[in-house]
């Protein structure tokens, strides 16, 4: 499973990274998340996806 | 080419929508179902006229069309004439851009890009240690009494304290921004209290115009800093500009985070088994009780736009000019995304709310917000764990047409002992906190969290 945040979509609301902190970053300066990486390791494919459906800007691509 | 169809054809769906009236508020739910189930998108004749979008997917979808919608308020008259976010907008000799949130790009991005190092999450945590020292002396205040007002004595402070921290204002002038915060957005235009508000918030107003100035001689970290020294789109903000920016970011801070706040802590206290709950599993639970009690009560119930071409989104056919209500408390209640919406689900998941706003215009100060909030919410947890509210001295806003807030929300509790110096004491320390660790700079600058010395 792959994940990918679409930085023209994403607005800072967090939810992904406090839904999986280990799978997603926020940048410093303006909160904006990106993936920790692009393949998610196995044992955190469930938080991934419920990271994804709570984004409320549907920022989240799973591939 | 095509037909333009007429005003009947486009506007089918008519409702009678008035969000400012008190039936708005006691009838929330009953008028969400119905419109809903109805017309997710509805025109309604009242205030000029305007579109209402209840629907989760066509709230969604008309927010994020950034090309289609403006929040301009052309209040010089000298660009399209619109209005802004308020829906009716106020009489013409009252009518201020409300900062950047009345504002297109590229403006509005340039000074969101210029506040973002001072309000990221990153640069919000370094408040936490100041906020729990404000939290503290607030409760000690009350602690040996065993009766607080959860919004006079706890939820309007630590706001109202930390916004002006972040300003670069002396946080003793808390008192001075205060009143005029909530009473300007709860008391209604026609009242006979409405003169002694307006002069309140004339005295906010000449407090935050000598900042501007003060700090534009004489540099101190701080948001206001940052304004006076912005470039935005190539020219420095004027005065009148930044004064409209410097009253969004105190609505913003102040009322909104006391209006969620007082309701759930009045809903965890008609519902004690989940606040021990909360309480006991908070390293879990308090996440996503935060963003249910965001969901449920939307403290900012709504946004308004107006049509900047002629479009259709989400099946609906609009013009170019048209005003229309984005509805963030009646999309939070879609059961096609939040099940069983009208109760409140601790742990709920998937919550996708529109509670901060959705698209470029989220609320710049969500991470203050969910900072504040949950700070002061586990204080109390942990010293007033069996605090009860009182329902007769419970003072709801009459109305949730600006926001759902609350004036007094008392409560009792089985006293306990005090922590530490008083809340005058403590301003002053934290104050010289303030100058001394330049707490106000922003992320790019300072990363350590502030040292309040105890």
């Amino acid at each position: 499973m792959k994940v990918r945040v679409d930085p023209e979509l994403c607005q800072g609301h967090t939810l992904c990274w406090m839904t999986a902190p280990k799978s997603f970053q926020l940048d410093e300066v303006d909160g904006h998340s990106s993936a920790v990486s692009e393949d998610v390791p196995a044992d955190q494919e469930e938080d991934v996806r419920e990271a994804a459906h709570s984004c409320p800007e549907r920022a989240i691509q799973i591939f | 080419m095509t037909e333009t169809p007429s005003d009947d054809d486009r506007k089918k769906a008519r409702v009678h929508f008035d969000r400012h009236t008190p039936q708005y508020r006691h009838e929330f739910e009953e008028t969400t179902h119905e419109l809903h189930a109805k017309c997710p998108i509805a025109w309604t004749d009242t205030h000029g006229g305007h579109w209402v979008a209840s629907g989760n997917r066509e709230v969604f979808e008309l927010a994020r069309s950034a090309e289609f919608l403006s929040n301009d308020h052309d209040v010089k008259g000298v660009r399209r004439g619109y209005k802004g976010i308020t829906i009716p907008s106020p009489p013409r000799a009252r009518e201020v851009q409300g900062g950047f949130l009345e504002m297109d790009p590229p403006e509005q991005r340039h000074y969101r890009q210029t506040l973002n190092p001072y309000l990221s999450p990153a640069a919000v945590s370094r408040w936490i240690p100041f906020v729990d020292e404000v939290v503290r002396a607030c409760l000690d205040e009350k602690i040996e009494q065993g009766r607080i007002d959860f919004v006079d004595d706890l939820a309007n402070i630590v706001p109202a304290v930390l916004t002006l921290a972040m300003l670069g204002i002396p946080l003793k002038d808390w008192t001075v921004y205060n009143e005029p915060a909530h009473a300007s957005v709860y008391t209604p235009p026609d009242s006979p209290d409405m003169p002694r508000v307006a002069e309140l918030s004339r005295k906010m107003g000449m407090s935050l115009y000598m900042a501007l100035s003060e700090i534009r001689e004489k540099p101190r970290p701080g948001l206001i800093d940052a304004l006076v020294r912005a470039d935005i789109n190539g020219k420095t903000p004027p005065d009148d500009e930044l004064t409209g920016v410097l009253a969004l970011l105190i609505g913003g801070g102040f009322d909104t985070t006391t209006a969620l706040t007082a309701h759930a802590l009045e809903w965890l206290s008609e519902n004690p088994a989940e606040r021990d709950r909360l309480s006991r599993e908070r390293d879990t639970l308090l996440d996503s009780a935060t963003e249910e009690f965001l969901r449920y009560f939307t403290p900012a119930p709504g946004d308004g736009r107006t049509i900047s071409a002629d479009c259709e989104i989400a099946g609906q056919k609009f013009e170019e000019g048209e005003r229309l209500w984005l509805s963030w408390a009646m999309a939070n209640r879609d059961p096609s995304v939040f099940p069983d919406p009208d109760r409140v689900h601790l742990d709920r998941k998937g919550n996708r709310h529109s509670s901060f706003g959705l698209g470029i215009h989220r609320c710049i100060g969500s991470n203050v917000a969910r900072t504040v909030f949950k700070r002061m919410v586990t204080a109390v947890l942990d010293r007033m764990p069996d605090f009860r509210c009182d329902p007769e001295g419970t003072v709801h806003y009459e109305t949730i047409g600006i926001i759902q807030g609350m004036r007094h929300l008392p409560a009792a509790f089985t006293p306990g002992k005090r922590l530490g110096p008083s809340l005058d004491e403590t301003l002053e320390t934290l104050q010289r906190a303030c100058d001394e660790q330049g707490l106000a700079a922003p992320v790019t600058v300072r990363t350590a969290r502030a040292d309040t010395g105890r």
